[in-house]
C-alpha cells in the first residue's frame, strides 16, 4: 500500500491528529489495519469496531490489539446484538467519546445519534467510506438530524473509479468464482444497478465471456449501459434468463419473491451492495422447501421443491468481502489514502489551524485532496504526466479566445 | 466502351495523377510488399516471367503489380469483377511512375469500373494475350477466371471445337463460349500452347481455390497451383481483420447510424463473423449471433454473445449482417417481419445470402433509392397505408466493398506479399511443385508476418537453441505444425 506508506512518513512528521480520539467502524482487514496504524502515527488514539458481522478477519483484529495497542471490538460471525454492542464500545473508548469518527455504511454514526447520543457534543466531524453510508447521511442531514460535519470520502471521482468500478468489479467476481467455481464464459449474468460498482461488475463479467444483462431504475444509467452494448431489461424479464445474479444497487428488495419464483434451476444469487437487503432472503427462505447450508463454503442451496435449486452466496451479504478478500490492497490504498487526507484536513479545521470550521452536514472531499491522492498514487507507480504550460493555463482560463 | 487493340484500356488516363498519389499512400501501408520489392530487386527472380493477372484493379493491386515489375516480371492485367476497378488506380498503372497521360510507360491493363460481361471476358482474353500472340507463362488469379479461360480453351482445342450452349446455361457462360469459339477460329492451338508454357497459377481466393481442387480431383488441372488463400497471413487478415475494419466502415458510410446501444445480429460466426461481431461490440452494440455449426455457436456463447435463431430476434434487432457463405440466410419473409428502419447487409462473398429477388417480388413492396448502395424497401401496411421500411445496403452484395472501400492496404499487403512470394516460388523452383494444388510452406507464411512486424512497432522474442530443442522446432521456424489452428 504505497500511498499509505508515503502518508505514514508525512503524518509521523506532522502529527495532524495530535491529542485527538478517533472511533472507526470499518471492515477489519489487513488494509484497514494499515489505515489505523497511519492514524495512530499521526497522533490519534484509535478505537475500532467492525462494520459487518461476517467480514472480520480475526487474525488481523488480534494483531491490531496485541501488536499495535489499538482498541479493537470485532469478531467474525457475531450476531446482530453483539455487532452493535461492539460499535458502542468503540465509541465509549474515550471517556467523553471520540473527537472524530470514520464510518463505513453509517452504522456508527447512526448509533452515535441514537443509543450513544450523550457522546455527540464531543464529536467534531467524521468521514464516511461508502455510497450506502453517504445516502443515509444525506437523509439524516435533510431531516436536520446530523449533528456534525461528515466528509463523503467515498464520493470522489478517483475513489469511484478505482474503488467501486475497479475494486468491487474485480472482487465481486472473485467472490462468486471462489464460492462456486462456476465458468462465467457463455453464462447469462444479470447485474442489478449500473452505478460505479455495477458497471465494474458488468464489464468484468463481459471480459470473462459472459452475456451480461443490466437492470436499472435510472434512465441515464440505463442509457449508458445500453450504449456500452449491454442488454437492459426490467428484473422481472431478466429473472428467468439469468444464471448468475449480482446486485449492486444500494436499494432494497431488488430481487424479490416474484423474481425468485421464475428463476432457472441452479441460478446463483450474489450481492455486491453494502447491505444484505438487496436480495430478499426471507422471501427466498419462504419459497424453499428445504435449505442446505454451506454446500460449499458461503453457498446455501435453496431447494424450491419443484426440481429447482437456487444458490445464495454469503447469505446475501456483500459477496466480495465474505467469499473473497474484499478489495485488493491497491484499491484500499487509494480509498484510505483519500480518507486519511480528508480526515487530516478535517482535523486541521477542527483544531482551528486551517480554514473555517465546517457546519454540520455532508461535505464533498475538496477537489485538490482528490487530485493530491491521484498524484501520489501515480508517483508510487512511476507514472509521469504532463503539466499545463503557462500559455495553456491562460488559454484555459480565458473566455476571450475563440475560433 | 469498346475494347480495341490499344496496349491498355482504362476509363480515363487523366486520373493517373490522383491514382499515383493514392498508390504512394498505400505503399506506406503495405510494408510487406515494399520489403519483398527491396529484397528481390537486386536478384530479379521474376526476370523472364510473363504474368497475367486477373484481380480487382484497385490502388492496392497497383502496388502489387509494380512490385512484380520491380523484381523482373512482365505483367498484363485485367480486373476479376466488372464493378471493382478503381479507375484512377488503373490509369496510374497504365501511365506508370515514369510516364505521363500523353506518353504512358506503365503496364498493359484492361479494366474499368462498370464493364459489361462481354467486355469483361474480352479484357481477360487481352490480358492473357501477349503482343507476339503467345500466352503468359504465369497466372496470378482471383476467383479463377483467367485459369478457367486457358483450361477451357485447351479443352475445346483438344475436343476439336467449342460446344453450343445449352438453353439453361447462364448468360455469362454463353459469352465465354462465343469468345473461345472466335479465338479457336483465329488462333488454333493457342491455348494448348499457352497451357504448356504456363509454369503455374497462384490463386487468391476461396472460390478460385475451390475450382482448382475440383480440377485437380478430376485430373483436368494443366499446371501446378499455389493456394494463397489458405496462408494464415492471408485468410485471417482478409476474413477477420479486414472485415472487422470494413463492415463498420460500410454501415457508417451507408447510414451514419449510431452503433452504440443497437442490437446487431451477425449470421455466421466463422472468421468473418468473428471479426464483424467484435467490431460491432467494440462500438457498443449488443451483438446476437446465429449459427448452424455447434462448434462455432459454442464459441460465440463462450465469447459472451447471445446465440439465437434469426426468427427469435427478427422483430427486435436493429442491424442484420450475413457472413455465412450460404444462401437464403435472410429471406423476404424474414425482412417483412423486421422493425422499421432495420438495416440489412451482407459481407459474405456472394449476393445470395439475402434474398433480394424475393424481396423485389413481395406483394405491394415499394423500393426507394436513398443514395448509391443504400435502398429503402417499404412493406405494405394496414388498409393500404405504408408499413415498415427496411434499409438494404449494397443491394445485398458485399457491403464492405459496396458501401466502403473493402480491405485496407495493410490487410492487402499481407495477402499480396503471399502472392509475390508464391509467384517467385513457382517461377524459380518449378521442379519442386508437382502438378496439383499446394499451399505455401509455413516458413514463407511466417516470413510474410515477419515483414509486417516492424511497421507496427512489434518486438519479437527469440527462442534460444535450448528452448527450440525443448519444443522440437528450429530456432528460426517454422514454429507450428501444419494442422495448428491460429
Amino acid at each position: 500500500m504505497p500511498l499509505l506508506a508515503a502518508l505514514y512518513e508525512r503524518f509521523d512528521r506532522e502529527r495532524p491528529f495530535d491529542g485527538l480520539g478517533i472511533a472507526a467502524c470499518l471492515h477489519i482487514t489487513a488494509e484497514t489495519a494499515m489505515l489505523v496504524r497511519l492514524l495512530r502515527a499521526g497522533g490519534a488514539a484509535v478505537s475500532l469496531a467492525a462494520s459487518n458481522p461476517l467480514s472480520t478477519q480475526d487474525d488481523i483484529a488480534a494483531a491490531l490489539a496485541h501488536r499495535y495497542g489499538i482498541a479493537v471490538f470485532a469478531r467474525a460471525g457475531i450476531d446482530r446484538r453483539g455487532y452493535y454492542r461492539h460499535i458502542e464500545m468503540a465509541l465509549n473508548e474515550a471517556p467523553h467519546g471520540p473527537d472524530l469518527v470514520i464510518d463505513d455504511g453509517g452504522d456508527l454514526v447512526n448509533t452515535l445519534h441514537t443509543r450513544a447520543a450523550a457522546l455527540l457534543p464531543n464529536v467534531k466531524g467524521g468521514c464516511e467510506s461508502t455510497t450506502t453510508g453517504v445516502i443515509r447521511l444525506r437523509r439524516m442531514a435533510a431531516e436536520g438530524a446530523l449533528a456534525f460535519p461528515v466528509i463523503a470520502a467515498n464520493d470522489t471521482a478517483t475513489k469511484r473509479m478505482v474503488d467501486n468500478t475497479c475494486g468491487t468489479g474485480q472482487s465481486a467476481i472473485d467472490g462468486i468464482l471462489r464460492a462456486t467455481n462456476t465458468l462465467l464464459a457463455g453464462k447469462t449474468v444479470v447485474v442489478a444497478g449500473f452505478g460505479a460498482s455495477g458497471r465494474g461488475v458488468a464489464e468484468r463479467a463481459r471480459g470473462f465471456g459472459a452475456q451480461v444483462i443490466v437492470t436499472e431504475v435510472d434512465p441515464v444509467r440505463a442509457l449508458d449501459a445500453s450504449l456500452r452494448g449491454f442488454r437492459v431489461l426490467p428484473m422481472a424479464q431478466a429473472a428467468p434468463l439469468g444464471e448468475v445474479f449480482v446486485t449492486a444497487t444500494g436499494s432494497v428488495d431488488v430481487i424479490n419473491a416474484e423474481h425468485l419464483s421464475v428463476m432457472r434451476d441452479g441460478a446463483i444469487l450474489a450481492n455486491a451492495g453494502h447491505f444484505d437487503v438487496e436480495i430478499d432472503v426471507r422471501a427466498l427462505a419462504g419459497l424453499a422447501k428445504a435449505v442446505h447450508v454451506d454446500v460449499r463454503p458461503h453457498v446455501d442451496a435453496y431447494d424450491l421443491g419443484d426440481g429447482r435449486t437456487l444458490l445464495l452466496l454469503a447469505e446475501g451479504r456483500v459477496v466480495n468481502l465474505v467469499a473473497a478478500e474484499g478489495h485488493p490492497p491497491e484499491v484500499m490504498d487509494l480509498a484510505f489514502g483519500i480518507e486519511a487526507l480528508a480526515l487530516a484536513w478535517l482535523a486541521g479545521a477542527v483544531l482551528g489551524n486551517t480554514g473555517d470550521k465546517l457546519p454540520a452536514g455532508v461535505h464533498e472531499v475538496p477537489a485538490d485532496i482528490d487530485a493530491e491522492a491521484a498524484s501520489l498514487v501515480l508517483a508510487t507507480t512511476g507514472t509521469s504526466i504532463d503539466t499545463l504550460t503557462p500559455v495553456q493555463l491562460s488559454y484555459r482560463e480565458s473566455w476571450r479566445i475563440g475560433s | 466502351m469498346s475494347v480495341d487493340q490499344l496496349p491498355y484500356q482504362v476509363a480515363d488516363l487523366s486520373l493517373a495523377a490522383f491514382g499515383r498519389k493514392e498508390i504512394q499512400l498505400a505503399e506506406h501501408e503495405m510494408p510487406g510488399l515494399m520489403a519483398v520489392r527491396a529484397e528481390y530487386a537486386p536478384s530479379q527472380p521474376l526476370r523472364g516471367a510473363r504474368i497475367t493477372g486477373s484481380l480487382h484493379m484497385t490502388v492496392q493491386t497497383a502496388v502489387l503489380i509494380e512490385t512484380l515489375v520491380a523484381i523482373g516480371a512482365q505483367v498484363r492485367w485485367a480486373s476479376c469483377n466488372i464493378f471493382s476497378t478503381q479507375d484512377h488506380a488503373a490509369a496510374a498503372v497504365a501511365v506508370g511512375p515514369d510516364g505521363t497521360p500523353d506518353d504512358p510507360k506503365g503496364i498493359p491493363v484492361f479494366a474499368w469500373k462498370g464493364e459489361t460481361l462481354e467486355e469483361y471476358w474480352h479484357c481477360t482474353e487481352l490480358a492473357l494475350t501477349w503482343p507476339d500472340g503467345d500466352g503468359p507463362n504465369m497466372i496470378l488469379d482471383d476467383g479463377g477466371d483467367a485459369t478457367l479461360f486457358v483450361h477451357k480453351g485447351a479443352e475445346y482445342e483438344k475436343a476439336g471445337g467449342v460446344p453450343s450452349p445449352a438453353a439453361e446455361d447462364p448468360e455469362e457462360w454463353v459469352i465465354i463460349l462465343d469468345r473461345l469459339r472466335n479465338s479457336l477460329a483465329d488462333h488454333p492451338g493457342k491455348w494448348t500452347t499457352a497451357a504448356h508454357s504456363i509454369k503455374g497459377v497462384t490463386e487468391e481466393t476461396t472460390t478460385g481455390v475451390h475450382r482448382l481442387y475440383e480440377m485437380a480431383r478430376a485430373g483436368s488441372l494443366l499446371f501446378p497451383a499455389i493456394n494463397v488463400n489458405d496462408s494464415v497471413t492471408k485468410s485471417k487478415f482478409d476474413n477477420k481483420y479486414g472485415c472487422r475494419h470494413s463492415l463498420i466502415d460500410g454501415i457508417k458510410r451507408g447510414t451514419d447510424v449510431l452503433i452504440g446501444g443497437k442490437v446487431a445480429v451477425v449470421c455466421g460466426y466463422g472468421d468473418v463473423g468473428k471479426g464483424c461481431a467484435e467490431s460491432l461490440r467494440g462500438q457498443g452494440a449488443r451483438v446476437i449471433v446465429t449459427e448452424i455449426d455447434p462448434i462455432c455457436a459454442l464459441q460465440a456463447a463462450m465469447d459472451g454473445y447471445q446465440v439465437a435463431t434469426l426468427e427469435d430476434v427478427l422483430e427486435t434487432a436493429d442491424i442484420f449482417v450475413t457472413a455465412t457463405g450460404n444462401r437464403d440466410v435472410i429471406t423476404a419473409e424474414h425482412m417483412s417481419r423486421m422493425k422499421h428502419q432495420a438495416i440489412v447487409g451482407n459481407i459474405g462473398h456472394f449476393d445470395n445470402e439475402i434474398d433480394m429477388a424475393g424481396l423485389a417480388k413481395w406483394p405491394g413492396v415499394r423500393h426507394l433509392n436513398i443514395k448509391p448502395q443504400v435502398d429503402e424497401w417499404t412493406f405494405p401496411g394496414e388498409e393500404g397505408r405504408a408499413g415498415q421500411g427496411i434499409i438494404v445496403l449494397s443491394e445485398g452484395r458485399l457491403l464492405n466493398l459496396g458501401n466502403a472501400t473493402g480491405h485496407p492496404s495493410f490487410v492487402m499487403s499481407n495477402s499480396f506479399t503471399n502472392q509475390v512470394i508464391a509467384q517467385v516460388e513457382l517461377f524459380t523452383k518449378n521442379d519442386e511443385y508437382k502438378l496439383g494444388v499446394h499451399t505455401l510452406p509455413k516458413h514463407l507464411d511466417e516470413k510474410v508476418a515477419r515483414l509486417h512486424l516492424d511497421a507496427l512497432g512489434v518486438r519479437l522474442s527469440q527462442l534460444t537453441k535450448e528452448q527450440a530443442d525443448y519444443i522440437g522446432v528450429p530456432v528460426d521456424g517454422p514454429y507450428k505444425p501444419e494442422h495448428y489452428r491460429y
